[in-house]
């Protein structure tokens, strides 16, 4: 596994008139998860494609390690690659899927049955596919990539689909499988799919890359030197901390957050004035929220976003800058993914998630 | 070399299993004997009057109890439609290139394995049906180019229906395209008002060039001789196939 690397280099791919891919360039490092995320449409797909050589590129190159896809001698046992979970033939059983696959590269049957044991799935593979859920497809599609026992994996979409225990599985299976030194790139459109599992982040938006940085690195960024304070009397406190020099944003009808000093001298100047603080503790952005913040600024989001006006009401104020974010690419159908760390924060997660843009239009209020 | 030979055997493996891990792969190379000995049966049945005995036959027998063959070239057809139309229409085809990613290969194998299940299918279908058509009248007269010959037809149908669907990605339009081309051109040909016109059409079509191998009396009646019609239908299929195989090469997946 010494060159288990993805490499895009200056890629560009056109579709008729739409430039899918726009000059993209990133690496995936041996031993990582690196999220590749973006919204639908942004050229994830056509990019993973074009690493698996399905789709020629315009320009630039996509290499997997070290080599164009087709240069590949075997290439299952390189690269494992889900791409459309539902690309099973529904009258072909899941274990001869695998068996084909197998028979590809002269790996043995039981090899099937192996990783078909890694995935669940040993009680449906000789049922026909076309009577699987999409998270069973999933699964199979899973397996199919862990086949060749690759050093490189490249997932598109896998956590659609699955249940919340398929979730923690894949979290745990690709955490495990990036340990053994494995470079793994993982497509998502929902930021909150990738939190905990993704080391790395590699964002696009129509086709060009936003940014390309460490998971730890966007965190502390989107957190910023920030304090949340509860209190009672928020007026007072907003007023107080204002004129101290703090931008101040409300979060909830209990809850500021603080930029610009720090959370003692907060405590401080609370405390001498009298107003009652329940509670005050540094603000750790969820990566939905740095997702946000990174995305806010960039033209592809926010042109694409609908804005709607806002109804009457102090704390809707806050939140009619922010429109963009209530339809951004966390879809609010979908149940809120969090780990039991962000727990706390996950019952007001779209409301922390307005807050952290509202902090910036907040100010000065 | 042995790399490369290696990686041939594997794509020829994998093709075959995906062909046998399917029901209607089974289901259609089963028809094609029941349906060539059912309808030749039938055909060369209503020949006994014109054939009593014989030494006063005056049908091709033989021809006769091939007839079956002109609608198993439909299964034949959909099966080799299928082995590549079905990827498109499943998505499987990115798998089978990430697996594969060398297209001539794939497609290749794809044609091996088509050629080799049809090509069984097709050689036990003709002996049967030359036989069961024995049992309700004489079957006179030489009989290897006409057996052979069908066994070819039923191929090079089935490769011609892979190079099709290769084509144009989608079972749907291959199937369309391919039946009308077998059967709807000869019925066009009839309509025509020119002999001539008939004759040319009659002998570029590919079905009724490739049927006339068929044939082992009044082959002066033939608008083409037999092996050339064979010829033309090979043609068709070995140019389909080389289309779609172009076309593989070069476009996206």
């Amino acid at each position: 596994m010494s060159d288990a690397t993805i490499e895009v280099r200056n890629l560009r791919k056109r579709f008729g008139r739409t430039l899918a891919v726009d000059g993209l360039s990133f690496t995936v490092e041996p031993g990582t998860v690196t999220g590749f995320v973006g919204p639908n449409g942004a050229g994830k797909s056509t990019t993973l494609r074009a690493l698996l050589g399905l789709d020629a590129p315009d320009e630039g190159r996509a290499l997997v390690c070290g080599r164009p896809y087709h240069a590949l001698r075997t290439p299952l046992l390189e690269v494992g690659a889900l791409l459309d979970a539902a690309a099973v033939h529904p009258g072909r059983r899941g274990r001869d899927h695998l068996l084909w696959l197998a028979h590809s590269h002269g790996l043995p049957a039981r090899r099937a049955d192996e990783v078909l044991e890694q995935v669940g799935m040993e009680g449906a593979a000789r049922r026909k596919a076309g009577g699987y859920s999409l998270g069973m497809r999933q699964r199979l599609g899973i397996a199919a990539a862990l086949l060749g026992d690759p050093s490189v994996l490249l997932l598109d979409e896998p956590v659609n689909g699955l249940d919340p225990e398929g979730i923690q599985w894949i979290r745990a299976l690709l955490r495990g499988l990036a340990a053994e030194g494995r470079a793994i790139l993982v497509s998502s459109h929902l930021m909150s799919e990738l939190e905990d599992t993704a080391d790395h982040l590699v964002v696009i938006g129509r086709g060009r890359l936003i940014a390309d940085t460490s998971v730890a690195d966007l965190l502390s960024a989107a957190s910023g030197d920030r304090v949340r304070v509860r209190t009672d009397a928020r007026t007072a406190a907003m007023e107080l901390l204002t004129r101290e020099g703090a931008t101040v944003a409300v979060t909830d009808r209990d809850t500021l957050t603080v930029t610009g000093l720090p959370a003692q001298r907060i405590v401080e100047l609370l405390s001498a004035r009298g107003i009652p603080v329940a509670e005050v503790g540094a603000h750790r952005a969820t990566l939905e929220e740095a997702y946000m913040e990174l995305t806010r600024t960039s033209a592809e989001f926010t042109a694409t976003a609908p804005r709607e006006t806002a109804p009457d009401g102090e704390r809707d104020t806050d939140t009619a800058d922010t429109a963009d974010s209530v339809d951004s690419p966390q879809s609010t159908d979908r149940p809120q993914i969090t780990d039991s760390a962000q727990a706390t924060d996950s019952a007001q997660a779209t409301d922390s998630a307005q807050a952290a843009d509202a902090t910036d239009t907040g100010a000065g209020r | 070399m042995r790399a490369l030979h290696a990686g041939c055997v594997r794509a020829l493996h994998a093709e075959w299993t995906k062909l046998r891990t399917l029901a209607s792969t089974w289901w259609l190379l089963a028809a094609v004997p029941v349906l060539t000995v059912v309808l030749g049966t039938a055909a060369a049945a209503s020949a006994s009057r014109t054939c009593p005995s014989r030494a006063l036959c005056h049908a091709d027998t033989v021809r006769l109890s091939l007839t079956g063959v002109w609608l198993s070239q439909a299964l034949c057809l959909v099966l080799g439609v299928l082995a590549m139309g079905a990827e498109y229409g499943t998505g499987t085809i990115g798998v089978t290139l990430a697996a594969v990613p060398l297209r001539r290969r794939v497609l290749a194998a794809k044609a091996a394995v088509v050629a080799l299940s049809t090509g069984v299918a097709a050689a036990a279908a003709v002996p049967l049906a030359l036989a069961a058509a024995r049992l309700v009248v004489p079957v006179p007269g030489p009989q290897a180019r006409a057996a052979v010959g069908s066994v070819f037809c039923l191929v090079l149908v089935a490769l011609l229906g892979l190079g099709l669907a290769t084509l144009l990605r989608d079972t749907a339009a291959a199937l369309t395209l391919g039946l009308g081309l077998l059967y709807a051109v000869p019925l066009l040909a009839e309509l025509l008002p020119s002999v001539s016109w008939q004759h040319r059409l009659q002998r570029w079509a590919p079905m009724p060039a490739g049927l006339s191998v068929q044939w082992t009396r009044d082959l002066d009646r033939l608008v083409i001789g037999p092996w050339a019609g064979l010829g033309v239908l090979a043609a068709y299929a070995v140019g389909l196939l080389t289309a779609g195989g172009v076309a593989f090469r070069l476009r996206d997946a």
